[in-house]
């Protein structure tokens, strides 16, 4: 699968060139030392450039290579869930967030019974509320039930 | 000599008041957890709970927080092992073989030998602590900004054995860790690199997102992945004991580990996390079959473990003895004796011993308490393993997202884990190794800062470097750790290609 690095290699290499090309473009610093701010993320960027090249002219000789399955949609799906299960925590709050996030995840995995799914999913969001909450002290965003709380 | 028998029976008898055991047994046990939960580091855990140090004695206050410091690197590895999951930064590297064992069915094993070698070598550290602690603080000392970096290039040098089949990818990976570390506010000039306008990541990247995003949430995509092909294999568990057997093969890296992590720890800069990766590195170096590491090799966990156990030890030297914290950790122990009304000098033996040996004391029943606690539990966390994947994967990504959110309570940061955990998935996916990007993350800042002092105390010439006997041989150490390999092996075993 001497092609699949090759492909690694370019990305790598336009990679590397992005960051060098930020790192050149930084405004000049007015109080100096001797290394300066730019010199590590230009070495850098010149080292990636090096090793992308490098894998696209020579690619390694053994590359294990799992090729993307049409369950890669089931990949997809869950970093989605992820997203949105982040972004809505401090809007709904982390018993209601996770609530929503195992049940969907559960059953999208394969949890068939609705009765369990229900029950675990607020099982153990609560309870992982309140371990964390009430005897770690890490605080969690309480979101919408804020308005119960209170 | 008897008067350190004389210290440490003081030192005793103020670690065995009952006020101070139960600190002690209080701290162990919120050390784990904190360990055990991603996220929250010692360091942070420490910090959180100083709270309950106010108005206490100053020995007891200590006691207290260094028992989260240990309990802290007990538990970090119980997730990397059954999980995949870094509880902190140095747990990365038991997540290599600790996982790998885990996945054939041996996570008892793994843990049990984890537990073990931890507490062998937080007793030995202990021991050297008292014995050697002076003078090498003093040797300490000798470390400038000139060593400190070729002390990190030394630490980078371990890429190779994170690397697998191909140093260039190791390479890459650890290169994006470094740029990983660029970003952000640049101390120095108060520039800022590569922030886009985006006001959060002026902050920088956190080690504990970036760990979490990459590893768990990237373990847990993969593996629902392979869930859905029907690749997903977990061995049942074979064994939940330790066999004679793995105990001695491991005694040699415990050992090895507990001497190496010990000495590190005192050097300046992230010492436990530098610690568990140069063990790792020289345990695989040095071992009769170095291609079994990354697969499940039990000494990939014994050494690591025991040397980030040894290297809190060690980090404590500098504090102790020269009243100058060497890490994160010691810092903030540092900030909580200051609040008790202690401060740390070269005269803190002389002028608080009691809080110098009831903590010394303490640690080694701190020590002991955390191997009784430890192991029992292994049963309940391997019974933890059999969960059905469908609820097994939710929470751990819903734990996941705890640990990332403590960090710095930004939800932005639980969109960085998630795009990581994309990256890692795709990582993993072509095959590149994800370690060295932590590598990289944590000793690129160190690195970038101690080379611009060396600049600045140099003028800009290099020749410093060429100095210092002690530069020197770290650079060239890092050489021989890259080279040698291929220069052993060639002719004799060709890296091994898996069918």
């Amino acid at each position: 699968m001497r092609n699949v690095d090759r492909i690694g290699g370019l990305i790598i290499l336009i990679f590397g060139a992005g960051y060098l090309l930020g790192a050149t473009s930084m405004p000049s610093a007015t109080i100096g030392d001797p290394l300066g701010h730019k010199t590590f993320p230009v070495i850098l960027g010149g080292l990636m450039i090096f090793l992308g090249s490098s894998l696209l002219v020579k690619p390694g000789r053994d590359t294990e290579f799992s090729p993307l399955k049409r369950t890669f949609i089931s990949v997809i799906l869950l970093a989605g869930l992820l997203g949105g299960y982040g972004y809505s925590l401090p809007i709904l709050g982390y018993p209601l967030g996770t609530f929503l996030f195992l049940f969907i995840t559960s059953r999208l995995i394969g949890e068939r019974s609705w009765i369990l799914g229900l029950l675990l999913s607020a099982g153990l969001s609560l309870g992982i509320f309140i371990i964390f909450t009430k005897i770690l002290d890490i605080p969690l965003p309480l979101g919408i039930l804020k308005n119960l709380t209170q | 000599m008897t008067e350190i028998f004389h210290h440490l029976a003081y030192g005793f008898g103020i670690a065995f008041i009952p006020i101070n055991i139960l600190y002690a047994f209080i701290g162990c046990l919120v050390g784990t957890l904190i360990g055990i939960l991603p996220g929250i580091g010692p360091a942070g855990g420490m910090a959180l709970l100083i709270p309950l140090t106010y108005g206490k004695e100053p020995a007891s206050a200590i006691i207290l927080l260094a028992g989260i410091y240990y309990g802290a690197m007990y538990g970090g590895s119980t997730t990397a092992i059954l999980l995949n999951v870094p509880g902190e930064a140095a747990s990365v590297v038991t997540c290599l073989d600790g996982y790998q064992m885990a996945r054939k069915g041996l996570a008892g094993p793994a843990l049990a030998i984890s537990a073990i070698g931890s507490f062998i070598a937080g007793t030995i550290g202990i021991v050297f602590l008292m014995l050697i602690g002076p003078p090498m603080a003093q040797a300490a000392l000798k470390f400038g900004p000139a060593e400190t970096f070729s002390l990190m290039v030394f630490g980078l040098s371990t890429v190779t054995s994170l690397s697998g089949r191909s140093l260039r990818k190791g390479l890459v990976s650890m290169t994006l860790g470094l740029m990983l570390a660029t970003v952000g506010v640049d101390l120095p000039t108060g520039l800022t690199r590569f922030t886009f306008g985006i006001p959060k990541l002026m902050e920088g990247f956190d080690v504990i997102v970036v760990a979490i995003g990459l590893f768990a949430v990237s373990e847990i995509l993969t593996c629902t992945e392979e869930l859905s092909v029907g690749e997903y294999v977990r061995e049942k568990v074979s064994r939940i004991w330790l066999s004679m057997k793995d105990f001695l093969e491991s005694m040699g890296a415990i050992l090895r580990g507990t001497f190496l992590g010990f000495f590190i720890g005192i050097l300046p800069g992230a010492a436990h996390v530098t610690a568990s990766f140069l063990s790792y590195t020289l345990e695989k170096k040095f071992s009769k079959n170095p291609e079994k590491f990354g697969h499940g090799e039990i000494r990939g966990v014994a050494a690591p473990e025991s040397a980030n156990n040894s290297a809190a030890c060690g980090a404590l030297i500098p504090l102790l003895t020269l009243g100058l914290p060497a890490s994160a950790v010691t810092a903030v122990l540092y900030g909580a004796l200051l609040m008790v009304g202690v401060r740390p000098s070269p005269f803190l033996f002389q002028k608080h011993p009691d809080v110098v040996w009831g903590l010394i004391a303490s640690m080694y029943i701190g020590n002991l308490m955390l191997l009784v606690l430890n192991l029992p539990l292994i049963g309940i966390w391997v019974k933890i393993l059999s969960t059905p994947p469908r609820w097994l994967f939710p929470i751990v990504l819903a734990i996941s997202f705890i640990g990332v959110y403590s960090v710095n309570n930004s939800p932005l940061d639980l969109l960085l884990a998630t795009l990581l955990g994309i990256l890692g998935y795709l990582m993993r996916k072509f095959d590149y190794p994800l370690a060295p990007v932590i590598l990289g993350l944590v000793l690129g800042d160190l690195m970038e800062q101690a080379l611009r002092q060396t600049l600045m105390i140099s003028g800009g010439s290099l020749g410093i470097f060429f100095r210092s006997p002690i530069a020197i041989t770290l650079f060239v150490s890092a050489g021989i750790v890259m080279v040698a390999p291929k220069i052993m092996y060639r002719g004799k075993v060709k890296p091994e290609i898996e069918s």
